[in-house]
């Protein structure tokens, strides 16, 4: 939830405030649960409350791609071959990602890094689950059309 | 809802897998599809290096993940503990 949170916010304590209020929230509203995906009842909430967050603004998922300060992909020195290409590997895809539109950006973020299934990326975003998924696959074969151009192995990283 | 082929048939063509790697990846592909894809990939060398193309950018972004999370969490479990009266300290 926090990860969903943070790529919603783009920063670590919006995140942490978000996610705050969604356990808030989803207290005070625990006698209307009925039980069922549990999951997907969080998410509602936490996207509720972001829109309330910002007073019927629309939702800020989809933000300036200038404004991703990301941090550093690896910490500290790699100290081995295999953890130097891997890190090689990782910043590469990184800038690859970094090169994407916002709304591809965004459906990346919710499955790959945040670890939601499309149903849930879907239900977030308020698009359908056909457009999360054809989002993510395009995305992916971009940022892999882009691996082909820096590194001509792609297929091989490890 | 899990992707599913349109209509059975006992082997998939690369076009077939081309299009359902990607879901099958994500875990998204119903038992059945899943099954036949995964078998493709066995057999397919072509498909193979594109099914591990798309996993190994997969793991990048999940590590490229923001992973400094860790004090947020703490505190967030405190919070959640303080709204149910402790009774998840032992859970």
């Amino acid at each position: 939830m926090l990860r969903v949170a943070r790529s919603i916010t783009r920063n670590n304590h919006d995140a942490e405030d978000l996610v705050q209020e969604t356990l808030l929230r989803a207290y005070r509203s625990i006698d209307r649960f009925d039980g069922r995906h549990p999951r997907a009842w969080l998410l509602t909430i936490l996207r509720n409350a972001e829109i309330n967050r910002h007073r019927r603004r629309r939702p800020e998922l989809l933000r300036d791609p200038d404004d991703a300060q990301r941090e550093p992909a690896a910490g500290g020195a790699p100290s081995a071959e295999a953890t130097a290409l891997e890190g090689a590997f990782d910043a590469d895809v990184e800038a690859a990602f970094q090169q994407l539109s916002p709304e591809f950006r965004s459906v990346v973020e919710l499955v790959d890094m945040a670890g939601l299934s499309y149903a849930e990326a879907a239900e977030l975003l308020e698009i359908p689950q056909g457009t999360v998924m054809s989002r993510l696959h395009r995305a992916r074969g971009r940022i892999r059309e882009q691996l082909s151009t820096t590194r001509p192995h792609a297929g091989s990283a490890g | 809802m899990k992707l599913r082929l349109p209509f059975s048939r006992r082997h998939l063509s690369c076009r077939q897998v081309g299009r359902l790697v990607q879901g099958y990846l994500d875990g998204e592909t119903d038992e059945e599809t899943a099954a036949k894809v995964a078998a493709h990939l066995e057999d397919c060398k072509r498909c193979g290096l594109d099914a591990q193309t798309y996993r190994e950018i997969k793991a990048a972004l999940a590590r490229n993940a923001p992973g400094d999370l860790d004090e947020s969490v703490g505190r967030l479990r405190e919070f959640g503990e303080s709204l149910t009266g402790d009774q998840g300290a032992d859970a």
